[in-house]
């Protein structure tokens, strides 16, 4: 019995079912975009809240003596998380994006945080 | 027993070495063809955030020597002896705003509007120069008052941290004014959104590393008070 077979066959019908949408950015929208990016003015919104958030930091920062040095540090790393969650989810549309840019940025920041910590812990921690 | 019979193709001949491998998908983005990728996802972003995803260690490697040595030395200087809170506050407003600027860019290019987008590259590499005028200020004061980087385990783990920072920033600057020099020969268009996205990604990353150290190094209160 006779095949016919066309070299390549295989791999362009295997191309074909892969959506369009996951190889060709939609109009309007750069390579790897899943949604159009935030407009000038929520840029500029997030970029007041932004502002606000690092003023209160270091207004919080002066009130050493006044509060415990536990709430002050609480505080202090709760609000640098918000700014820094704000500028990777907006700034840097991970929000918008592909969510294999969200993952390879978290295993990395992930992996940083556990090595580190981990090497902190295990020197005693700081300011023993 | 079964023969396979290959039909005349009307497709050019492969080069050689490349039989059998995939059709090479439609390029997007600025790239060459061949060098896109069929998830949709350039090589440059690509490369972008895993290099970014690297630097984390990179600089969470100084941050957890910052940490580990923090209130251990015994002689020199300390940090609230040198640090002026009110003036790094400024310089990182500064940093802030010129992550603003580079969206503002990105729009820009993204609009078509190449009067804006040099503007506000240019709004955004002046932002970054302020930053490390105030830094290489802060370095030079800090030296005269008589912290080196090899004064104690503070001057150390400090000038190395933020020295590496400001590093970062100063390629993001000169990464910037090249965008600028192209927008402003007409060689970065609408087309060319992805470069302008990449360098974003980069300033956006030297920005959170900076949210970081500002909170870290200067705002949490120091031991041994």
């Amino acid at each position: 019995m006779a095949t016919t077979e066309t070299p390549g066959t295989e791999l362009e019908r295997a191309a074909a079912q892969v959506p369009a949408h996951a190889t060709e950015p939609a109009p309007g929208l750069l390579p790897g975009e899943v949604r159009p990016h935030p407009s000038p003015f929520k840029y500029v919104m997030i970029a007041v809240i932004l502002v606000v958030v690092t003023a209160v930091e270091v207004a919080t920062s002066y009130l050493e003596g006044d509060i415990p040095d536990g709430l002050i540090v609480t505080l202090l790393l709760g609000m640098a998380i918000i700014k820094f969650s704000l500028v990777v989810a907006w700034y840097m549309h991970l929000k918008t994006d592909l969510p294999i840019f969200r993952r390879f940025f978290i295993l990395g920041l992930v992996a940083a945080i556990t090595l580190y910590a981990a090497v902190i812990g295990s020197l005693h921690g700081f300011g023993n | 027993m079964a023969t396979i019979e290959q039909t005349p193709s009307t497709t050019p001949p492969e080069p050689e070495g490349t039989q059998g491998l995939p059709a090479p998908t439609p390029h997007f983005g600025g790239e060459e063809p061949g060098h896109g990728q069929g998830t949709g996802i350039t090589n440059g972003k690509l490369a972008m955030w895993l290099f970014l995803a690297s630097d984390c260690l990179f600089f969470g490697a100084f941050i957890a020597a910052y940490l580990l040595y923090r209130g251990r030395h015994l002689n020199g200087l300390t940090p609230r002896d040198v640090f002026n809170i009110p003036f790094t506050s400024a310089t990182s407003f500064i940093l802030l705003m010129s992550s603003l600027t580079m969206v503002l860019a990105l729009a820009a290019i993204q609009r078509g509007d190449y009067r804006r987008l040099k503007i506000w590259l240019m709004a955004t590499a002046l932002f970054g120069a302020t930053f490390i005028s105030g830094q290489v200020y802060e370095f030079t004061e800090f030296s005269r008052r008589g912290l080196k980087v090899d004064t104690n385990l503070f001057g150390s783990t400090f000038f190395v941290l933020t020295g590496f920072h400001g590093a970062h920033v100063t390629l993001g600057i000169i990464w910037l004014l090249s965008l600028w020099g192209l927008a402003a020969q007409g060689r970065l268009t609408q087309r060319d959104a992805e470069r302008v996205e990449i360098a974003g990604l980069y300033w956006h990353f030297v920005d959170i590393v900076w949210i970081v150290i500002f909170t870290v190094v200067y705002l949490v209160p120091q031991p041994g008070k």
